[in-house]
């Protein structure tokens, strides 16, 4: 399962809910708001939490929320609060760099295989059939397993797994903007095979790929936290979602905020990342329509 | 100087607590053990890469290899060596020669009898490099030559007297097996050794379990054994289960009758009382510490060492991470150890000593981070944590020691490793701070810790001299003490060996080895082999 094909199926079904040029549903709002204090945590934790994420306090150890902890403390007395605050910063790169990576990737393969001819189409389509073939979470594993656990690579991991997605999606994309009338025109005006690619087709085929890069940073924040919290991304005590989750699993019994408090961060980017993504794409949908 | 208190003997440790509590879930309540039944035993030990124990040699290897293998001797709770499948054995007086008479009528589940030439077989097994033995290869280090006096009798002859034989004979990693079985080759040998023991290897599925059967011939129990003959269960599924929770899950709902390795918090539950209890079997041998590797920088600096020890405070976060299960150790024995050596006073926090220390290294400079730095270098240490030996309470305690010792100027870099991952950065000298349990029956495990010759690698590739520590006066008082048959010498020798370790702040001890199982409502008659602390079912019955 990949993100771009879960998001393809939600592109028909939530055209209805929203129009074009409306005024923006609360979903959307609470969305936005979500991102916003994601963001505002990723680019200034101290604002928020300004303690240390990595104080310890063992006398202070696995506390109840509290006004004071009003996440808790985990088994060494951090405050949890703090430590899912500062955990923003290194969850939203991940996502970011990873979407990056995938779709940077499959750019090049994409366009390879629209405009290089018959063999490098076939080449780059068979290719991509063997990825999707292996679940994504799998190819990112298996690429761990070669390269080694940690932060880059995991980042790199989950950023390989989402590029056969995107691919075919931007492969589709190009051939379809290639077939229409004004593509047509351009070639019988004589314009130059790349400045029809960068002035007519790539803007036309690669917006409704942007919208679902939106969507695929959520999916891509939580396959990082998923590889970390098997112990292969960021390493105890480093503040991220999932290797806090990963800490907190042992107590969950006695200390259920240790595990639970990351991992509402985890649902709530997620979702938000995804809900807003949808709606920006029925948005432009019906706007191109 | 205080010794070690050890105002409990092995017998007292090793506690059964409320064995018989909560019978009236079950429908079996009288204390007549119940004959037939599997036995579901989940280990959160690594799952071995060979049955054989004479291979390599480590703990998850004993804990299995004690349902199938039995020793030349054992001992009983008091500590006394106790004869097993050697019925007698004399010494003579230069030290240099041993007699082990073996028990009459023995067999090898394969059929094979055990007689002298079948020991000198297995000791010709462990000393051969091809072996590729660790733990046994070490301790029998002095043996020199066997000679098979007649059909029962073996004669061993060493270069040297060793004290600590009898010990060494009586762990699981110098087990008896066949020859008939050895010479089948390494690969089938480590998939199914055949041994004496009240249960048989019938199959391993790899990363699932192993099934052991009932030995019905079995006739060597121990004689601290609760009873003579058979064993009353049918069989063990040893399961490999490497998640505490998810063992702690299985054991409450009753999927399997015991674990090992529980996370504190499920021990501290089980100690309260309920259908769950605990056995505590403290390990033998060395306590749980941290060593500091002294060969190279920056800990080949002495003060380095002590500021570190000085920084590193570990009392709290023990107290809180064990939830009072454990007593913090000063010692680098194990309290079990009557000759351990307990020494607080070197490993009292002080801040200030330490920033002082480390000024006078000349880790004079800090930079933007706070960590200290010398001639364009940081202070940076290279923790490589064994994710399968270290339960997540001890690796949250490396992350407390991070934190603690971050505060003077260390940059201690945490690596959670499988185990052959952390296995390859010690051999290859990749790390400054490593905590690596060890277990040996006796204090002669300090010479396997702390003297020079433990800086060679076995033929396993793994030496046990972590810290890297080469003193030629305390390689003396190791050899001298390992010679020696006096106890009271014996004793005297080793405080001062000691001494030496933990004035040069070669090690910072952290508890005792943590050893305990938790046994679900029907399981009845598991005690701790008082060797080195694993599990026998030969008593065990299921009420149900």
């Amino acid at each position: 399962m990949t993100a771009p094909e879960t998001a393809g199926t939600g592109l028909r079904t939530a055209h209805l809910a929203s129009r074009p040029g409306a005024r923006p549903t609360v979903g959307e709002i609470i969305s936005v708001l979500i991102l916003l204090l994601i963001v505002l945590a990723a680019v200034a934790p101290r604002l928020l939490a300004p303690g240390d994420p990595l104080g310890i306090s063992p006398a202070d150890a696995f506390q109840a929320p509290s006004w004071q902890h009003p996440f808790g403390t985990d088994e060494s007395g951090r405050d949890v609060y703090t430590r899912v605050v500062h955990g923003a910063g290194e969850s939203l790169l991940i996502g970011l760099a990873a979407t990056a990576i995938g779709l940077g990737l499959a750019l090049v393969i994409g366009i390879l295989g629209a405009v290089a001819g018959r063999a490098v189409d076939f080449a780059t389509t068979r290719i991509n059939e063997v990825l999707f073939a292996l679940p994504g979470l799998l190819l990112a594993l298996v690429f761990i397993a070669i390269v080694g656990p940690g932060v880059a690579t995991t980042t790199v991991a989950v950023g390989l797994s989402t590029a056969p997605g995107y691919a075919r999606i931007i492969r589709t994309q190009i051939r379809a903007v290639r077939g229409s009338a004004y593509i047509e025109a351009a070639v019988v005006l004589g314009h130059s095979s790349p400045r029809i690619l960068g002035r007519h087709i790539l803007p036309n085929a690669l917006a409704p790929v942007f919208v679902l890069a939106t969507l695929g940073v959520g999916q891509a924040i939580v396959w990082a936290s998923s590889l970390s919290f098997l112990g292969l991304g960021a390493v105890p005590p480093a503040p991220e979602w999932g290797a806090m989750l990963a800490a907190g699993r042992p107590y969950i019994e006695l200390a259920w905020w240790m595990t639970v408090c990351p991992g509402l961060a985890i649902v709530a980017t997620a979702a938000a990342s995804t809900a807003l993504g949808r709606s920006i794409q029925a948005r432009t949908r019906q706007g191109d329509g | 100087m205080l010794r070690a208190p050890h105002t409990f003997s092995l017998l007292g440790s090793i506690a059964i607590v409320g064995l018989l509590a909560g019978c009236s879930s079950t429908t079996v309540t009288s204390d007549e053990p119940v004959e037939g039944g599997v036995l579901v035993y989940a280990t959160g030990d690594a799952e071995p890469d060979c049955l054989d124990p004479h291979v390599g040699g480590n703990y998850p290897q004993a804990l299995l290899a004690t349902q199938y293998l039995e020793s030349l001797v054992s001992k009983n709770a008091e500590g006394d060596i106790l004869p097993w499948l050697a019925e007698s054995w004399t010494e003579s007086p230069d030290g240099l020669s041993w007699e082990f008479t073996l028990r009459e009528g023995i067999e090898f589940t394969d059929g094979t009898p055990l007689n002298a030439a079948a020991v000198a077989a297995n000791i010709a097994h462990l000393k051969d490099p091809e072996t590729g033995s660790s733990t046994g290869y070490l301790a029998l280090g002095k043996v020199e030559s066997t000679t098979v006096v007649d059909d029962l009798t073996l004669r061993l002859d060493l270069t040297a007297p060793d004290s600590a034989l009898l010990d060494s004979f009586s762990m699981p990693w110098l087990g008896i097996q066949s020859p008939t079985a050895l010479e089948r080759g390494e690969e089938v040998n480590c998939a199914s050794p055949v041994g004496t023991g009240p249960f048989i290897v019938e199959s391993w599925t790899r990363q699932d379990s192993i099934t052991l059967v009932r030995n019905e011939d079995y006739s060597s129990a121990p004689e601290d054994a609760a009873h003579d003959g058979l064993p009353y269960l049918d069989g063990i599924e040893w399961r490999f289960i490497p998640d505490a929770t998810t063992r702690y899950a299985a054991l409450q709902s009753g999927e399997v009758d015991v674990i090992d390795n529980p996370q504190p918090n499920s021990l501290a539950a089980a100690l309260d009382g309920g259908e769950i209890t605990a056995l505590l079997a403290p390990r033998p041998g060395a306590s749980n510490r941290i060593e500091l590797n002294s060969s190279k920088p920056p800990f080949d600096d002495p003060r380095v060492r002590e500021a570190f020890v000085r920084a590193a405070g570990v009392d709290e976060g023990i107290e809180s991470l064990f939830f009072g299960t454990v007593d913090r150790s000063y010692s680098v024995l194990s309290s079990v150890e009557k000759e351990a050596l307990s020494a607080p006073e070197y490993f009292e926090g002080d801040l200030d000593a330490a920033n002082a220390l480390l000024d006078e290294a000349g880790w004079t400079e800090r930079d933007d981070e706070g960590y200290r730095v010398r001639d364009g270098e940081r202070l940076t240490l290279s923790f490589p944590v064994s994710t399968n030996q270290s339960v997540p309470a001890e690796q949250s305690l490396f992350e407390q020691l991070q934190a603690t010792t971050k505060d003077v100027g260390f940059e201690v870099i945490l690596e959670p490793l499988d185990l052959s991952s952390w296995y390859g950065a010690l051999f290859a000298h990749e790390y400054n701070l490593v905590s690596a349990p060890y277990t040996k029956v006796g204090p002669d495990v300090l010479r396997i810790l702390y003297h020079s010759d433990s800086t060679v690698p076995a033929p396993s590739g793994y030496f046990a001299n972590l810290a890297q520590l080469k003193d030629s006066e305390l390689d003396a008082l190791l050899t001298q003490a390992s010679e020696t048959s006096d106890p009271a010498l014996r004793g005297e020798l080793y405080e001062q060996a000691q001494e030496i370790v933990l004035s040069g702040y070669y090690a910072i001890p952290l508890y005792d080895q943590q050893n305990n199982y938790l046994l679900g409502p029907d399981v009845r008659g598991v005690r701790a082999l008082p060797t080195v602390s694993t599990p026998t079912f030969h008593d065990a019955w299921l009420a149900r």
